[in-house]
Order: structure tokens, then sequence, then C-alpha cells
């Protein structure tokens, strides 16, 4: 039965990809197929610019652009060549989008689908989704009105998490970290970190929480009132210097702590040449 | 299952000494029951609120009140004793006082047994009851697929003794293995407390030094390096060199590479 409900799905995805294809741009549809349960999504690759969307619907719609239609490999399907393994369905060839569903996680692996050039996807799902989302040659990351767990990590671009109300770890190496959180989850922990990027984090005036704040050539700013915790005792190390005379260094290990509103959950900022900003709202 | 039982049930579950088949049981009615399911997770959270609360240190001045109380109590005994005449515990104005003298005990007991002093034997156990839940509530958490409640897990592997090797073993395994650079960041950072046990700091010292040569992500190289010259763990040093003279690696880690070499000189 539930063979027959994934060629079912496969021939709406090719329907409708097809559909799609008449007006430039593609569409997939692949519903979660219990309602009942979590639901999680996993974007993995890609080398343009992706956004995932919080939407009124039920099922994962994922729309792209691009010159030839990187899903008409859906037709390698035809015919009941290369049956997929028990559970799944490929609706992709080796170079194309591979989409899959199972246990209520649907999948979108774009690697290698635009051949080096640079496409755009936009991906809609329910507001409650997990969502999980990793690329390494993408560019910028947008993610709106997820609800849900998000953990977003990118190569070179900005990661941008709009209007969130679930847990959110993200990091980029080379891109700033741009995150609003409309409402925070009293029990969860959440990360943010680049490498050469700002980190600029937007939380309710409420929120409980204890920071613990790195960066190693920037500044921190916030406007909440942070009360800081006593640093690390400092290291006090003897040193000799070229003429073997011995001096002290006295070193404060560079990761700052303090809370909010009496303390919650561990939220981690952490850069390496950038500035952190925690704005309240 | 009802849901009276089930309710009889909440705090084993919590506590997580349900049998395999009772546990089956209770998950069963939790998937059927929404009331009891509202309960698990609301009065569940207070239940994990509750060990987070920092220990409660009474001061030396409680311990010394007890034992002045104690004394007083035996003296009393002892003098009460010495009088012949009458059985003084049937008389009303003894047993009121044996009896607020006992509820004093009994409070300073509460009080002592929480205090510096070597602690009675079910005390001790209850504390290690209690190592042992922090124990397996950091475990678990640090297997969990989301990646927010693996940090949570790291968070709380720095409420266990520095000389717990299993929290310590899972902690390296993340820092080696975790595919989420954020857990494996704040991962690295936790390795720090084991660093100061005579039991576990070898084994944290190798894990910071097998890491990097594995580790891709340029702000985990460098927590890693940073890690590494407070250590002067000299068993680094080539691999740090070889970070120096890689052009492939990020600008900034092998300046950081560079300026660890130094430190350890």
């Amino acid at each position: 039965m539930i063979k027959r409900m994934v060629v079912g799905i496969g021939l709406a995805a090719l329907a409708a990809a097809q559909l799609g294809a008449q007006e430039g741009r593609q569409q997939i549809t692949m519903p979660f197929r219990d309602p009942s349960m979590p639901r999680k999504l996993i974007v993995e690759g890609g080398t343009g610019s992706l956004t995932i969307r919080a939407y009124d619907g039920q099922d994962a719609i994922i729309e792209y652009t691009g010159r030839e239609i990187p899903g008409a490999n859906v037709r390698g399907n035809r015919g009941g060549r290369n049956e997929p393994p028990a559970g799944m369905h490929r609706i992709g060839g080796s170079r194309g989008l591979d989409i899959t569903e199972e246990s209520n996680t649907v999948k979108v692996n774009s690697q290698g689908i635009f051949g080096g050039t640079a496409r755009d996807m936009v991906i809609q799902v329910p507001a409650q989704t997990s969502v999980n989302v990793k690329t390494m040659f993408g560019g910028s990351m947008t993610l709106e009105n997820i609800s849900g767990d998000i953990e977003a990590e990118n190569f070179n671009g900005q990661v941008t998490i709009n209007n969130a109300s679930g847990s959110v770890v993200a990091h980029s190496m080379n891109g700033k970290i741009l995150v609003s959180l409309s409402k925070v989850p009293p029990d969860k922990s959440m990360s943010f970190s680049t490498f050469n990027g700002d980190v600029d984090v937007t939380l309710p005036a409420d929120t409980k929480a204890r920071f613990k704040m790195r960066t190693d050539f920037g500044e921190i700013y916030t406007d909440f009132d942070v009360k800081m915790e006593a640093n690390a005792a400092p290291v006090v190390e003897e040193q000799k210097d070229k003429n073997g005379k011995s001096r002290r260094r006295v070193r404060v290990d560079g990761t700052e702590t303090g809370t909010i509103n009496g303390g919650g959950p561990e939220m981690q900022f952490t850069t390496f040449n950038g500035r952190i900003l925690i704005h309240k709202k | 299952m009802t849901c009276e039982e089930a309710k009889n049930r909440m705090t084993d579950y919590w506590s997580l000494t349900l049998g395999a088949a009772e546990r089956e049981d209770f998950t069963a009615h939790l998937a059927s029951c929404e009331a009891c399911r509202s309960d698990v997770s609301r009065i569940g959270a207070l239940w994990q609120g509750l060990d987070l609360l920092p220990l409660e240190e009474p001061s030396g001045q409680v311990r010394e009140r007890f034992y002045e109380m104690l004394g007083a109590y035996r003296q009393g005994l002892a003098s009460a004793e010495a009088r012949p005449v009458r059985r003084w515990w049937t008389m009303p104005a003894w047993q009121m006082a044996a009896a607020a003298v006992l509820l004093a005990a009994g409070l300073g007991i509460g009080y002592g047994a929480r205090g510096n002093g070597q602690p009675p034997a079910e005390i001790s156990q209850l504390r290690e009851e209690v190592a042992s839940m922090r124990q397996l509530v950091a475990l678990s958490l640090m297997q969990q697929q989301s990646a927010s409640e693996r940090l949570k897990g790291v968070s709380w592997s720095y409420q266990v003794e520095p000389s717990d090797t299993e929290v310590l073993n899972a902690l390296v395994t993340t820092v080696r293995h975790d595919p989420n650079v954020n857990v494996r960041l704040a991962a690295v950072d936790a390795l720090r407390p084991f660093t100061g046990s005579p039991v576990t700091h070898l084994t944290a010292r190798n894990a910071v030094v097998q890491a990097l040569p594995k580790e891709t992500s340029p702000i985990v190289q460098v927590a890693l390096i940073d890690f590494l010259a407070e250590l002067k763990e000299r068993n680094a040093a080539p691999e740090l060199r070889r970070l120096v003279s890689d052009p492939d690696i990020d600008v900034g880690v092998r300046n950081r590479a560079e300026w660890a070499l130094e430190r350890m000189q």
C-alpha cells in the first residue's frame, strides 16, 4: 500500500513539475503524509539563494527557477527502471533534484543540480515544521515565520531568520547571522555563530536567558539590561623574554557571560572577526 | 492503564525508574490521554527546572546550632533520668518539651545534613543518585536529533563531576563527530572543566589534540587552537605547524596557530 502511495505521490510530483515547467519555473508539491506527527524539512546543497517560508497549508511546496528542467529526471521513474528503496521514491537523477518523504520528513537534496549556475529556490511549509538546512556553496539563506526548531548552516552567504518562534541554531562561515525571534521557547538552548560576519539577534524584551558571548576582533553591543557574571579567574603566566628576564602576563578568558530578566536557557553568540549585536524588541 | 495509575507513575517516569513494560504502558496511555499528556509536559518541565536550582549551602551556624540543640536534648535526657521520683515522660510539660526538641532536632538534621561536614549515608546516596541522573540527562540529550537539545546536553555536562568519564567520552564524541558546527563549538568549551581533574585530564587533552586535524570549520579550529595554547600542549605542535603552512586554511586560523606555537615556547 505504501508503495502505491509513493507512486501516487511521484506521479503527482511529476505532474506538478511539468505544469510548473510551462511557466519557466518548476514547482513540486510533496505532502507530509501524517498530519498528526511532527513535520521536518531537511534541505541540503544548492548553489543559489534559498528561501523557506511558512504558509497556510499542509504540504511542502518546492519552487525553483532554472533554464533546464532539473526535475526532468523525474521521468527516470517511468517504466519501472531503478526500483526505489522501500518506502522511498526518487524523483531526480544523479545530477538532479532529490525530494523524498519518509516518516513525515521531507528531504530536498539539490547538490549538483544547477551545474555551477546559481538558481533560486523557495520552499513553503506549514509554520510548525522543524527545518534543518545546510548549504556549502549557497548564496543568502532566508527563513520566515517558522515556529518549529531551526538549524541553519551556510558557507558564504548571510543567514536571515525572520519572525521565528522555535529554537534557532545558526552558523555561517563568511556571512552575517541576522535573526529576529518573536517568541523564545522557555527551555531551548540556542546558538548563533559566524567566522567573518556580524551576529545580529533581536529578542522579545521579556526573554529570560543566559548569554555566552565571544568575539575575537569585534565589540559586543546590546540595549538589554544584561547582568554580567564575573569572568573566569584571570590566568597569570610567567614568561621569559629574549634577554631571559621573566615577566608576568595576565590573561582573561575571552568568553563573557551574563543574564537577562533573571536568566534562563543558554544562548551562545560567537564570531571571530565580527561584532555581536543583541537587540531588544 | 487508567489516569489514576498513570498519575502514580509520573514521578517514576521523570526519574527514569520505570520498567520497560510499565514505561510502554505509560507512554501508550499518554498517547491516548490529552489530560495526562499535558500534566506530564507541564509538571515535567517543573521537575527538570527543580534540578537546575543551585544546591543550597547552609551557613556554618546552622550546623553549630543543630549540635547545640542536640547537646541540650541529651543533657535534658540525662538530668531527667537522674530524677527517680516520677516518671518524667508522663508529665505533659516534658512531653511537649521533648516533642519540641525532637522537632527542632529533625529540622536541624535536615539543614545540618546539607552542610559542609560529612553527610549521612542516605544523603550521600541521594547525592549520588542526583549525580547519576544528571549524567543520564546529559548523556541522553547529547544523543538527540535536534541540535538545540544536544546543546542543552552539552550545558548539562557542566553539572557533572569533572571525573565523570562517561560524560567526558560523550563530549569527546560530540567534538569529533557532531554534524552541527555550533554544537561542536560548545562541546570544545565544555571539555575545559575536565582538564582540571586528575582522572580525566589526559583524555580531555588528547581529545583536543586529536580533534584539530579533523576539524574543518574555522570557528571551531580557533576554539581548539586557543584551548591547546592554554594547555601548552606540545603534542599539538606538528599539527599547528601544518596549519600555519597550509595555504588552503583560513588566514585568521593560520595566524592563530602561529600565535599558539609562540605561546608554547
